[in-house]
């Protein structure tokens, strides 16, 4: 018994403690301006677009993080020059833009004879990384937190009062941008790694958990930090002890903190006595 | 190449005119949707049915029921966290949608059934079995039963909900109706063409069609046409392109749609450029 709780520890899981535990940090962090930003959906997007752009890099023979990328990108532009350009909503507009770009990745990838795991993509193979593979995930990761370090105040303000952000002279527009280069930068790091449908809760439930639980931007991004990193390495851990699907574990692990979250919160918990006073 | 090969094998005809039937009541519910803005809610509930239609199969009952039931859940549990906390609607939905799929992630990796992770992803048209299809054919026939019924309402109730609730209509059944419409569709549409892609066919056809008309009735009949004609088209396409029939049949009103958001007579991209020059 002791041997098989010991069996995570091992050195081939070890890599997917770093890399998953790295990856959690870095869409926490986005997480927190995409929650402020409601851009929830624009994660989900982003991380369905991809799949053409990894197609057809792969077709090309340029390495699929370019084409990943490329193809998120154009996801963004499209769905934002469409919504300027049209009557339609910006929610009808991103639906249609993705489904569009993965339909044709998908029939593209059905087209193809290629190596390359439709799974993998979807679902993320973490227990079984290439050493490439961490490297430029951890390449990316690291970039990314670096970009969002040094530029987290005027990336807040765009989230959060993107009028305010006009008045004092930050340019909306470049930070815009630069926050969906972020994400999708972000997206293609993660997804070699754990998967689409992993990135996309990653990319909202820590924002979420965070901020039930404070009102401080800096407390947030800490919270939100920890809190994914944490119920990241708990679910890789349940995942290979229980033989079941990482990704779920990791999604289900920081739903059930989101969930302890709302259910304790010192402000708008649904357990406090004394939520009537405060709220 | 023979035009008319795909008609000569059963699989084939049964993979159009079903596609041609969800893409029916697909196309004609996302009238409703693109009004409401709830694209992002079709997404949902087309994810969260998964753990349902997991444990359904597990259970050996209709996979329709399980996967309504945790279609409802998830919107139930949306609504209720949405209320009780500060957090914005669209990261609620995406929470919920998400730990929903994750569940049903967990319990097909844990208990293989039939249904599998590629025929969640994919659709599985093409090996339909013969109950699903009648499951399918009921769940379509009731919910254009409904549609066809209630849709003044309905149409009411998207466009203007307080409107709706002075002029004394039920407002909070007709959110219950509409998801449950909502939830019923997308389990339908899984079957043809995944959990994916479901979300296109409840968007795609509603917003070529608000291209195209002013009149929410006419919108609705374009919208129900667009969606069993590509339904139909793309799985006959997809024998001679050789590919997965859900992603063909969703490139087709991709590529639709551009050229609505180009061409349309009063609302493209073209007429918009020329009324402002």
């Amino acid at each position: 018994m002791m041997e098989h709780l010991h069996t995570p520890f091992q050195s081939e899981f070890l890599a997917a403690f770093c890399v998953g535990g790295l990856v959690a940090a870095v869409c926490a962090v986005l997480s927190c301006f995409l929650v402020l930003r409601g851009w929830s959906l624009m994660g989900d997007a982003i991380s369905h677009a991809v799949l053409p752009g990894i197609v057809l890099a792969y077709i090309a023979g340029i390495p699929l993080s370019l084409g990943a990328f490329g193809s998120g990108m154009l996801c963004a532009v499209a769905t934002g020059w469409i919504k300027e350009n049209s009557r339609i909503k910006e929610d009808t507009v991103m639906g249609v833009v993705f489904t569009g770009l993965f339909a044709f990745g998908l029939v593209l990838f059905s087209r193809t004879a290629s190596d390359l795991h439709l799974d993998h993509i979807l679902f993320g193979n973490i227990l079984g990384l290439t050493p490439e593979r961490i490297i430029e995930t951890t390449a990316i990761s690291i970039a990314v937190l670096a970009v969002v370090a040094v530029l987290r105040r005027d990336l807040l303000l765009v989230c959060f009062d993107p009028s305010h952000a006009r008045a004092i002279g930050l340019r909306l527009r470049g930070l815009t941008y630069l926050l969906l280069v972020l994400l999708s930068l972000t997206i293609v790091a993660a997804m070699q790694a754990v998967g689409v449908i992993l990135v996309i809760a990653a990319l909202i439930t820590p924002g979420a958990t965070a901020l039930l639980l404070t009102k401080r931007f800096d407390r947030m991004l800490l919270i939100a930090l920890c809190s994914s990193v944490l119920s990241t390495w708990l679910g890789i851990y349940i995942s290979v002890i229980s033989n079941a699907s990482p990704a779920g574990c990791i999604v289900l692990t920081q739903t059930l903190v989101f969930v302890v979250a709302l259910l304790f919160a010192p402000s708008c918990g649904l357990l406090r006595r004394n939520r009537q006073v405060t709220s | 190449m023979n035009w008319l090969t795909p008609f000569q094998y059963d699989f084939l005809l049964t993979a159009m005119w079903t596609s041609a039937l969800i893409g029916c009541v697909c196309g004609l519910l996302s009238g409703f949707v693109t009004l409401k803005g709830w694209s992002l809610m079709g997404d949902a509930l087309s994810h969260a049915v998964v753990p349902g239609v997991t444990l359904a199969y597990l259970a050996g009952w209709p996979f329709s029921v399980g996967a309504f039931a945790s279609g409802l859940l998830a919107a139930g549990a949306m609504a209720f966290v949405k209320v009780k906390t500060p957090v914005r609607e669209d990261a609620v939905i995406g929470i919920v949608f998400t730990a929903f799929f994750a569940l049903g992630l967990l319990l097909i990796s844990i208990f293989p059934t039939r249904m599998n992770l590629k025929i969640i992803v994919f659709g599985n048209i093409l090996g339909i079995a013969v109950e699903d299809i009648l499951q399918l054919a009921i769940i379509s026939v009731v919910c254009l039963t409904v549609i066809v019924l209630k849709w003044r309402d309905l149409m009411l109730f998207c466009f203007d909900s307080n409107h709706a609730r002075a002029l004394g209509l039920p407002v909070m059944w007709l959110h219950v109706l509409l998801l449950m419409l909502l939830s019923a569709t997308a389990v339908a549409a899984l079957q043809a063409v995944g959990a994916c892609l479901v979300v296109a066919m409840l968007v795609i056809p509603g917003a070529t069609a608000y291209l195209l008309t002013d009149r929410f009735g006419w919108m609705l009949i374009i919208g129900a046409l667009f969606g069993t004609l590509t339904g139909f088209i793309g799985a006959y396409a997809s024998y001679f392109i050789d590919g997965q029939t859900g992603g063909c049949i969703v490139t087709l009103q991709a590529a639709l749609f551009v050229i609505a958001l180009v061409f349309a007579p009063k609302h493209g991209l073209i007429a918009t450029r020329r009324a402002r020059a």
